[in-house]
């Protein structure tokens, strides 16, 4: 939940420019849910934070202030709108069919900070604003406002006479077909839908009942019916010409690795004035926190441009509920484990086996200041077996092993595994740890 | 519509500039790292025309200890040590003694592991090694695909 530096600037215009369009539509609030904060976090928890805690496909961050607050400034109710329907390239109710209004809103107030959102709602001066509260509150039916409470462009997500294929696709495609998770064909790309359309209209639709490769059946929905799907891959094959908001977003997806390359520089000035921008930046040469753990979308060795990199976990994820540390993965693995937070199998095949552990301390003395080394059996032994490290790496007999620091530090004795996937050689202390006598002098 | 033209011109200007600016990456912009421990495998993929394999050893140790891969599987303690070739993997060696459609996801999703940039070199990220001797990042890919894969560099000792 660290707040996010970075945000595409071209994005956020083009959300903003969107909300404009949306603040017209009539929200569908329910005042009587009105739930508390905890609620909105446990929310956050069960379903927002896949996406919104690393900011997956440009979503804005969890307590990233300036991301909300740029979305926040036409009002919270668009917002609410917009993430009930689904928006740019998060699905509608951010997957969960079950969310409703009041959970969204109290999942943003989560989000975005509960201050900004009600300085959003209360003294937020525009007239979309003050409007877009009391019809929500007034508006309390459930479900989406009907086609009855005004004029077409109260939905630009949804063109007119698309219909049913519409509804569908928005409902349930566009998570992967947006984007073309997975190799989905993606709406209205000729190139992705031409080479399957020669297999006849009927063929894609029974593919798409029964599941084909990475496509669940009925894309997950099992309420589908035949004719259902049918009208949405009319849709998705060809869908009716977009107005601005949706011309917005596919623009965005179309620029998006151009957009991410560049925006960087216009918003990380305005994310984060205090740190002093530039030549005289505070810890120059020192890694930011906010960089640490990226996911594999911005980590530099995934390509982003595979289809598989988008569905891989991002470590954060991974890494939320366990101890943090000072360097390596920013994971304490050995109070991880200890404290029983990560369960990993001893044993391939049962899960129940338990590793034998032998408790014994081998001290080393060194040379130097630095205090001697202590190296304990039993933190190792959960992990690995005697047979990883003797005696090919070292001999079973104290005071046979010559061991040096430059050694650790080329990635040999210690730095087998220490420097590489167990903690860095940068923690001497966690093995230097025991006081020479004569030279503990404080 | 005298201004829309220039309006343009500056619009592409500026993206341009901005663009060049996040490219040559100033120091205070968040560059992107690898997670600590990722094992990025090019042995035979670049050959093959696939992307290299990244192993995320951060994502396997929450689910096995060292120990199953490390004694019970026999990797090696070495990035690129491994003979790892998709034969053996389908024959339950390796990856494959997991990966079969039984305790994990099977072979034919290719781009969940076969998922880094194409060039980039045999190496553990993050390690010791990498920050000591350099890394032989992505960006500088095609130099490095000319690299045998065990570079000396590599981190794979």
């Amino acid at each position: 939940m660290t707040p996010g530096a970075v945000r595409p600037s071209a994005l956020r215009s083009m959300a903003l420019g969107a909300f404009c369009l949306l603040a017209l539509a009539a929200g569908n609030a329910d005042p009587a849910r009105a739930a508390e904060p905890a609620h909105g976090e446990r929310i956050y928890r069960a379903v927002c934070i896949g996406c919104h805690q690393i900011g997956v496909l440009g979503a804005p961050k969890a307590g990233d202030r300036a991301a909300w607050e740029a979305r926040l400034a036409k009002g919270l109710a668009p917002l609410v709108d917009n993430a009930l329907n689904g928006f740019g390239k998060m699905p509608p109710r951010g997957g969960n069919p079950n969310l409703g209004a009041a959970d969204v809103r109290e999942a943003i107030r989560f989000m975005a900070g509960a201050e900004l959102v009600t300085e959003a709602t209360s003294g937020g001066g525009s007239a979309a604003v003050s409007a877009a509260v009391p019809v929500a509150a007034a508006g309390g039916a459930p479900g989406r406002s009907g086609p009855g409470t005004g004029p077409a462009p109260s939905d630009p997500q949804a063109p007119a006479g698309s219909g049913r294929g519409a509804e569908v696709v928005k409902r349930v495609c566009q998570g992967c077909h947006q984007i073309g998770v997975l190799g989905a064909p993606r709406i209205g790309s000729q190139k992705d839908w031409a080479p399957r359309l020669k297999k006849g209209e009927d063929t894609l639709v029974h593919n798409a009942a029964k599941g084909i490769g990475n496509m669940p059946p009925k894309g997950g929905q099992p309420e589908l019916t035949a004719d259902d799907l049918r009208a949405a891959i009319a849709f998705m094959v060809r869908p009716p010409p977009a107005p601005a908001s949706t011309a917005a977003v596919g623009a965005a997806a179309a620029t998006g690795a151009a957009s991410a390359a560049s925006a960087p520089a216009a918003t990380a000035t305005a994310a984060q004035p205090p740190q002093g921008a530039g030549v005289n930046r505070f810890n120059r040469l020192l890694r930011p926190p906010a960089s640490r753990n990226p996911p594999p979308l911005r980590d530099g060795i995934h390509d982003p441009a595979n289809d598989g990199t988008a569905v891989l976990q991002p470590p954060r994820q991974a890494f939320e509920p366990l101890p943090d540390s000072a360097s390596g993965n920013h994971v304490d693995w050995v109070l991880a484990l200890e404290q029983g937070l990560i369960q990993p199998r001893w044993d391939l095949a049962d899960p129940g086996r338990k590793p034998l552990v032998m408790d014994l301390n081998i001290v080393r003395e060194v040379k130097g200041s630095m205090p001697n080394v202590v190296y304990p059996h039993k933190q190792h032994l959960q992990w690995l077996d005697c047979s990883n490290c003797h005696p090919k790496i070292f001999q079973p007999k104290k005071g046979a092993n010559q061991i040096s620091m430059a050694e650790i530090l080329l990635g040999r004795k210690c730095g087998v595994c220490h420097g590489k996937v167990a903690f860095p050689v940068s923690e001497c202390r966690r093995c230097h740890s025991q006081k020479k006598p004569e030279l503990a002098h404080k | 519509m005298g201004p829309a033209p220039t309006l343009r011109r500056g619009m592409l200007v500026l993206s341009a500039l901005l663009l060049l600016g996040g490219v040559s990456a100033p120091g205070w912009l968040p560059r992107a790292y690898a997670e600590y421990g990722d094992v990025v495998i090019n042995n035979y993929s670049d050959g093959a025309g696939m992307r290299p394999v990244v192993f995320p050893h951060w994502f396997h140790r929450i689910r096995f200890r060292c120990k199953v891969c490390h004694a019970d599987l026999g990797f090696q303690f070495q990035a690129g040590g491994n003979e790892i070739n998709m034969l053996r993997i389908i024959d339950g060696e390796f990856c494959g003694a997991c990966h079969n459609g039984d305790v994990a996801w099977s072979v034919e999703n290719c781009t969940l592991c076969h998922s880094a940039k194409p060039g980039t070199p045999t190496q553990v990220h993050e390690s010791t090694l990498q920050k000591l001797i350099g890394r032989g990042s992505p960006a500088s890919a095609g130099s490095a695909g000319a690299v045998p894969a065990s570079t000396p560099g590599a981190g794979t000792r």
